[in-house]
């Protein structure tokens, strides 16, 4: 079997480490290229997340109908008040079904095109890699702006669907905001997945040819195998973009009466920093990461042997 | 490195959320560690000679030639105007953060339903006892300062910019073609409704994205959601008066009478102007939209007094309207309070607010003498509308108050209004919910609420 020859590791070799005294000769340039880019990183990413982990263990005290705030130390009372919000539960277990809904087709679509792209079996390939991967290129608002005049009765091109269907009604509207993501995700995790395959060596796939293997059959026992870091990439990626989907409920929000303020967390989040409750908003943010790494160090844990052998 | 880029990739607001932290977090919690001066020490002009420079944002189109006029003629009080998005998107949460950071600048732009948020946030000058602002006051109408003064004797926390009183746009040649009456009351719209209906069309829309719209119903009806009961919030979303209205509106909802479409936008300016909505109970300021988003059916138009609980009665919600508030962090109280009593009070700035933004003003001379607002409009056929809301706005009840939480009360209104519609819930659920959550947020403010 051709399959056992193929360590998938071979695709990603690291490149030979630099020795000790050239790191030391260009220590000067190593603080000068990275310093940039570490200050950078304290002050927009990590200052902000310590500042709402601070924000989120206090709460603000007053007298009167409109006292002046005192902010004061509340212990872990942000996140009783968190624990205790079904609102917030409800968000996030609707974009879980969410990820359930869009990822498998997403993911399973965007397999299936790069293993298209790569066969030897398809003309015209630059073109279809520009074709599949140019939705993303669209942000992701404006997708979701075009899609949704789509869907709107009455302003539809396509009246024929949009009059009879209830697209944007409580039953279906999740599956219309799949659809968007979908379409504009699909062609950037395929991306990623035909460059994994672009990495397999050339002599692999002739000597499972040798050995009498069909497209089909290399497809199955040779490239995903191979391209199953990949897979898992784009998987980790999409749990942390589906826990925090924002611009398509935002936008479907003004179109469609089925989509609250309270539709995702990240919607939430931000109806509640403009109440405005920083601390509550802070004490969400940080259960919601919490969650998010949870999840996606799970699945890493749960896919890593299988996938990284 | 992934989860990072990948972050960045999905929420583009975060970079800006993140940049505004840094801020407040560069400036210190700004809270509780300023003096309260009294007003009038506080509200000193400059010295002679000293040339004072504002800052004033606003969403109003053109205001920019007011500004510019002002400038003109006070070499000395020179005023920076910029153009900002309208308040609740995205502007509020702005000056939220400004609040924190005590960079706010002189002058802002307040809607009514938002200014208790602002005041709880201590962000606002009480210039009631500014000289330009007490010989101002008499000029407004009474319940705008009765609005913006909490109804606390001699206060003022900003000036009323214009108002939103509310009447019945309706197709007139549609009524007049079937011989179907103008409703002065909201049994007749009802009535009204039911034979529309039966001609393949709706009488209006009940816009279940508009919270605002529905306050302004509720308070036509004389609703009392907010009250400040020495100190403690009474909050009574629910009260009898709503639940008459709520009630009202889930007949017609049940009884499919409605359309349910959101408001203000493509959809509900399409049915209007394609004749599958023959009216909206809209705002003084929906009249300049109405005439740009629906412009196939010009001169069709009327406007009549809103439908009246009670025959004969002149009662009408408002919907909208603004304030000019001084910022506290402002270093120059006087000349800013001189500023916005000029620019929302003096008839040449008001008549230029109207031609360009098409602002219905606050003022009461400015209501009846504005030469832009006794003329007839083409596109209503001719008609004087601008006298339907003068008498409106002598028809809206001035004790209503606002809550300090307005941004959740709406969005929670909102979406209990969104399952109404979608037949999930009704009316009366959205209140309760709303109401609920209202009593919540405002306790986690640590105010003190009774129901």
């Amino acid at each position: 079997m051709a399959t056992s020859v193929v360590p998938p590791q071979l695709a990603q070799a690291p490149p030979p480490e630099p020795t000790r005294r050239r790191r030391v000769r260009h220590k000067g340039a190593i603080v000068g290229f990275l310093g940039p880019f570490v200050a950078l990183f304290i002050l927009f990413y990590l200052t902000p997340i310590a500042y709402a982990v601070w924000q989120s263990f206090h709460k603000v005290e007053r007298e009167g109908t409109f006292g002046k705030a005192t902010e004061v130390f509340a212990g872990f009372s942000q996140y009783t008040r968190v624990l205790e919000n079904g609102d917030f539960w409800a968000s996030i277990g609707r974009v879980l079904v969410f990820f359930v809904a869009s990822i498998p087709l997403q993911l399973g679509l965007a397999l299936l095109f790069a293993l298209l792209l790569d066969s030897p079996l398809v003309k015209g390939k630059s073109f279809f890699r520009l074709a599949f991967f140019a939705p993303y290129a669209v942000p992701g608002v404006i997708a979701a702006i075009m899609w949704g005049f789509i869907y709107s009765p009455q302003i539809s091109p396509f009246p024929q669907v949009a009059d009879n269907v209830d697209l944007l009604g409580p039953g279906l509207v999740m599956f219309a905001m799949v659809n968007v993501v979908n379409w504009v995700y699909t062609g950037y995790n395929m991306l990623i997945i035909y460059s994994a395959l672009q990495a397999i060596p050339k002599d692999v796939i002739e000597a499972a040819t040798i050995d009498g293997a069909g497209q089909v059959r290399i497809a199955w026992s040779v490239k995903i195998p191979a391209v199953a870091p990949a897979l898992v990439l784009t998987g980790v990626f999409s749990i942390i973009g589906t826990l925090q989907l924002f611009n398509e409920p935002r936008v479907f929000q003004s179109i469609s009466s089925a989509v609250g303020s309270n539709y995702t967390p990240n919607l939430m989040v931000d109806a509640t920093s403009n109440i405005p409750d920083y601390y509550f908003a802070a004490a969400m943010s940080v259960v919601l990461a919490l969650i998010t790494c949870t999840l996606s160090f799970t699945f890493l844990k749960l896919t890593q042997k299988r996938a990284f052998g | 490195m992934a989860v990072l880029t990948t972050r960045r990739r999905r929420s583009a607001g975060a970079l800006a959320a993140a940049a505004a932290m840094i801020l407040v977090a560069a400036c210190g919690g700004g809270d509780g560690d300023d003096d309260t001066d009294s007003a009038s020490d506080a509200c000193k002009p400059a010295a002679d000679g000293e040339k004072v420079e504002l800052t004033f944002t606003s969403w109003v189109p053109g205001m920019q030639k007011t500004v510019d006029l002002w400038n003109k003629n006070n070499p000395d009080i020179q005023v920076k105007y910029k153009e900002v998005v309208g308040g609740n998107d995205g502007t509020y949460q702005a000056y939220s953060n400004q609040i924190k950071a005590g960079t706010t600048g002189d002058i802002g732009m307040v809607e009514f339903d938002n200014l208790a948020s602002f005041r709880l946030q201590d962000g606002l000058a009480d210039i009631g006892a500014c000289e330009p602002m007490e010989e101002a006051a008499d000029k407004f109408v009474p319940w705008t300062i009765s609005q913006v003064s909490f109804g606390e004797e001699g206060s003022a926390y900003g000036v009323p910019m214009d108002i939103g009183p509310m009447a019945l746009y309706y197709r007139k040649d549609l009524f007049e073609q079937n011989g179907i009456p103008v409703p002065t009351t909201w049994d007749e719209y009802y009535e009204a409704a039911k034979k529309i209906k039966a001609l393949g069309a709706t009488i209006g829309d009940f816009p279940p994205d508009q919270p605002a719209w529905f306050t302004s119903l509720a308070w036509q009806n004389g609703a009392t959601w907010f009250e400040d009961d020495g100190g403690t919030w009474k909050v009574s979303l629910n009260d009898e008066k709503t639940t008459e209205v709520a009630e009202y509106w889930q007949k017609m909802l049940d009884e499919k009478l409605l359309d349910t479409v959101p408001g203000l936008g493509d959809p509900q300016w399409n049915a209007l102007d394609n004749g599958k909505e023959w009216s909206i109970i809209g705002a003084a300021w929906t009249t300049k939209l109405l005439e740009n988003s629906a412009p196939k059916t010009k001169g069709k138009w009327a406007v009549a007094p809103m439908p009246q609980w009670e025959a004969g009665s002149n009662a009408a919600g408002n919907w909208g309207g603004s304030n000019a508030v001084v910022w506290k962090s402002s270093k120059h109280p006087y000349e800013a309070a001189k500023f916005a009593t000029w620019a929302f009070s003096d008839p040449e700035a008001l008549a230029l607010n109207n031609a360009n933004g098409g602002q219905y003003p606050a003022t009461t001379e400015g209501q009846a003498s504005l030469p832009a607002l006794t003329e007839g409009l083409p596109y209503y056929g001719g008609q004087k509308v601008w006298e339907v809301f003068a008498q409106a706005s002598e028809g809206v009840d001035p004790d209503f108050q606002w809550g300090p939480t307005m941004t959740q009360t709406y969005s929670d209104l909102g979406n209990g209004l969104g399952k109404a519609v979608n037949g999930q819930a009704t009316i009366a659920d959205a209140l309760a919910d709303a109401q609920q959550k209202t009593v919540d947020t405002m306790k986690a403010q640590s105010l003190d609420v009774t129901e």
